[in-house]
């Protein structure tokens, strides 16, 4: 940080274009390994949930159509909101997506106290996971509009600019 | 970054107005070879992961000459659609027609599959339609209710088609037997669709660990089960239901009877059928008997009669005289808790074999009876696994057995592995046969001897009674 009022310095925009660049690389190959791996599905995931919504998630799983739905749902959605922040297009639109799916997956296996899994995590974890970490760093990648600094972002938001104002 | 990259959030202040310069472009591409590099990784990871697979299991050779069968599909609901996903990964299939009386669903969405792969497919809601306009079909694959399957099979045989039947084969021992009968009098091929068959770990354990090994010794004792947890009634999206004069034509009483026939009288033949039949036809294959008599209990014990007609809940036991001597086997299926799953229990004088289809649970697990012969030589020649060593425990942490308890037998595994969906290997069993590369793994003489073994059971429990089955009782006759 800079410190003069709340600015971003040079060097703090381009660690938030890495971190934006390293989740959203995350997100393309969570998403790919999906969709290439045959017969992938959200069915254990979502069956071993846990806490106040678990019926929700469990009735996404219960049914095979409703469960195919949500399977291509998760898969292209981590692709493009990948692709997107790799890239820095759409940034704060993919931010937010990749929030949402975020919480989404949180909530579903929430590391509350008491709560435990059959599919094994590669940590230890109370409240705070690496998803809500991932989570917030994402929060930070919206806020700053860092596709504008360094991404597609920079020519949309300048050709939608320009456009709007008839030029 | 320049000031004007300093704005309050960091992002550009004032972007309007100026045009796009180099700068602008250069910084806009400038994660572009982040992506480059992932492409770079991603393909050295599938390649490192076809590498991997491929040591393990090796692919299928396709030869260059691999004639082309054309193959329509009737019934394409959950069960076609996984049919269909198995069959899209093998090569030498021209899909040309879809039959489904649910046009504005299952038919929809498997003709989008399909012309997603570049097949030219048309709809169909009447098979005798599709056979009327599809001269070219080589095959069908029938994935339609039970109470279809003799009816359906029978008019593709007779229109020169090979068929591939679901099972069970029917849902009465007549429409079987009509099967058996075409498929013989048209010369056309029947499989019937027990996929367990062709498994290669199946086919290992029958062929090599029980023909040639004889590594559980004499089978006195069989169990199984396939225990399912509750489920909800399947549902179906309201602006898709199918006109009730529709379901009517085709034997449906409602959108949820047709979505849920499988628990229905006359439709199709409940859990014991439908989950039990692939195992008991394990049971007939791998003792190389058909059973003498069945007992069983069952009833509908938990779900709703108003919606559920079959048993919810059957326990049946087999009596079978062998060659080897004579075996008892109980199999249960239930539907109200789903511990432990499916699996079959081979249990010989000599040791166990547990095994089932899937490979995440009990995958194949022998166990050694300690007073058997070293099973060193089929461990050498790959057909087992080195035993698990046992684990010393620490001094003071021994357990002390008492002397009526039989020692634990070794544990092996059987080192066979699918990687392929499960009902693969039996669809290019289908069609090698038909190529004249195989031989059926299931022909209708084989699915008609176990629709007759587990149609009874249902007879069994509502006759309270232990019944017989004479030799007649598995043949089709003239």
């Amino acid at each position: 940080m800079s410190g003069d009022g709340g600015k971003l310095s040079g060097a703090a925009m381009a660690s938030i274009v890495v971190l934006r660049v390293a989740i959203g690389w995350h997100f393309l190959y969570e998403g790919l390994v999906k969709l290439t791996k045959p017969g992938w599905s959200a069915a254990g995931y979502l069956m071993q949930s846990r806490g106040a919504f678990s019926g929700l998630f469990r009735w996404l799983a219960a049914d095979a159509s409703r469960l195919a739905r949500v399977n291509s749902l998760t898969m292209w959605s981590l692709t493009l909101v990948g692709l997107g922040l790799v890239l820095g297009c759409f940034t704060r639109f993919a931010s937010a997506a990749g929030i949402l799916l975020i919480l989404l997956f949180y909530l579903c296996n929430p590391p509350f106290v008491g709560y435990f899994y059959s599919i094994p995590m590669e940590g230890s974890y109370l409240v705070v996971n690496k998803n809500l970490v991932e989570l917030t760093a994402l929060a930070v990648v919206l806020t700053t509009r860092s596709g504008r600094v360094a991404g597609l972002d920079r020519i949309i938001h300048r050709l939608v600019g320009r456009r709007s104002r008839g030029e | 970054m320049s000031d004007e990259d300093k704005g309050g959030t960091g992002a550009p202040e004032s972007p309007h107005g100026r045009r796009l310069d180099r700068r602008d472009v250069l910084l806009a591409l400038s994660t572009a070879p982040a992506l480059a590099l992932f492409g770079y990784a991603w393909s050295r990871q599938r390649g490192y992961e076809r590498k991997l697979t491929e040591s393990v299991h090796p692919a299928r050779v396709v030869p260059p000459d691999l004639s082309v069968i054309n193959v329509g599909l009737l019934g394409v609901g959950a069960q076609g659609q996984v049919l269909l996903d198995s069959m899209l990964r093998i090569p030498g299939l021209r899909f040309r027609a879809v039959c489904d009386i649910w046009k504005e669903y299952n038919q929809k969405r498997a003709v989008n599959t399909l012309r997603k792969y570049k097949f030219e497919v048309k709809g169909y809601e009447d098979h005798r339609e599709m056979l009327d306009k599809e001269k070219e079909l080589d095959a069908v694959v029938v994935a339609t209710p039970d109470f279809w399957h003799a009816r359906h099979a029978v008019d593709c045989l007779e229109a020169g088609k090979h068929v591939y039947c679901e099972k069970e084969m029917s849902n009465t021992i007549e429409g079987a037997r009509s099967m058996v009968l075409a498929a013989r009098e048209t010369g056309r091929l029947l499989q019937i669709g027990h996929q367990r068959r062709s498994h290669p770990r199946y086919l290992h354990c029958h062929d090599k660990l029980l023909g040639e090994a004889k590594l559980l010794g004499r089978i006195v004792t069989v169990n199984g089960q396939w225990n399912r947890a509750v489920a909800p009634d399947i549902g179906f999206p309201e602006r898709y239901a199918i006109p009730a004069d529709r379901l009517r034509q085709y034997g449906f009483k409602s959108m949820e009877q047709f979505r849920n026939w499988r628990w229905y009288k006359g439709l199709g033949g409940g859990p014991i059928v439908d989950l039990g039949s692939h195992q008991i036809d394990i049971y007939n294959w791998f003792l190389g008997a058909k059973p003498s008599h069945v007992m069983a209990s069952g009833g509908l014990d938990y779900h709703d009669p108003k919606t559920h007609e079959w048993y919810d809940t059957v326990m049946a036991v087999y009596e079978y005289e062998t060659p080897a001597g004579s075996a008892r086997a109980y199999y249960q299926t239930q539907t109200t808790n789903g511990s432990q799953g499916y699996f079959e229990n081979f249990m010989g004088d000599e040791g166990t074999l547990v095994i089932s289809e899937s490979e995440a649970n009990y995958p194949g697990f022998l166990y050694r009876d300690p007073n058997a012969p070293a099973w060193d030589e089929w461990v050498r020649k790959g057909y087992v696994s080195a035993p698990r060593v046992q684990e010393a425990r620490p001094a003071g942490q021994e357990m002390t057995l008492d002397v009526r308890e039989s020692v634990s037998p070794d544990l092996h595994r059987v080192p066979v592995v699918l990687r392929d969906p499960y009902h693969q290997p039996h669809l290019e069993n289908f069609f090698d046969s038909i190529r004249g590369t195989a031989t059926l793994h299931c022909p209708a003489a084989v699915g008609y001897e176990t629709a007759a073994t587990v149609l009874k059971v249902n007879e069994a429990v509502e006759a309270k009674e232990r019944l017989s089955f004479a030799p007649a009782d598995f043949e089709v006759g003239a």
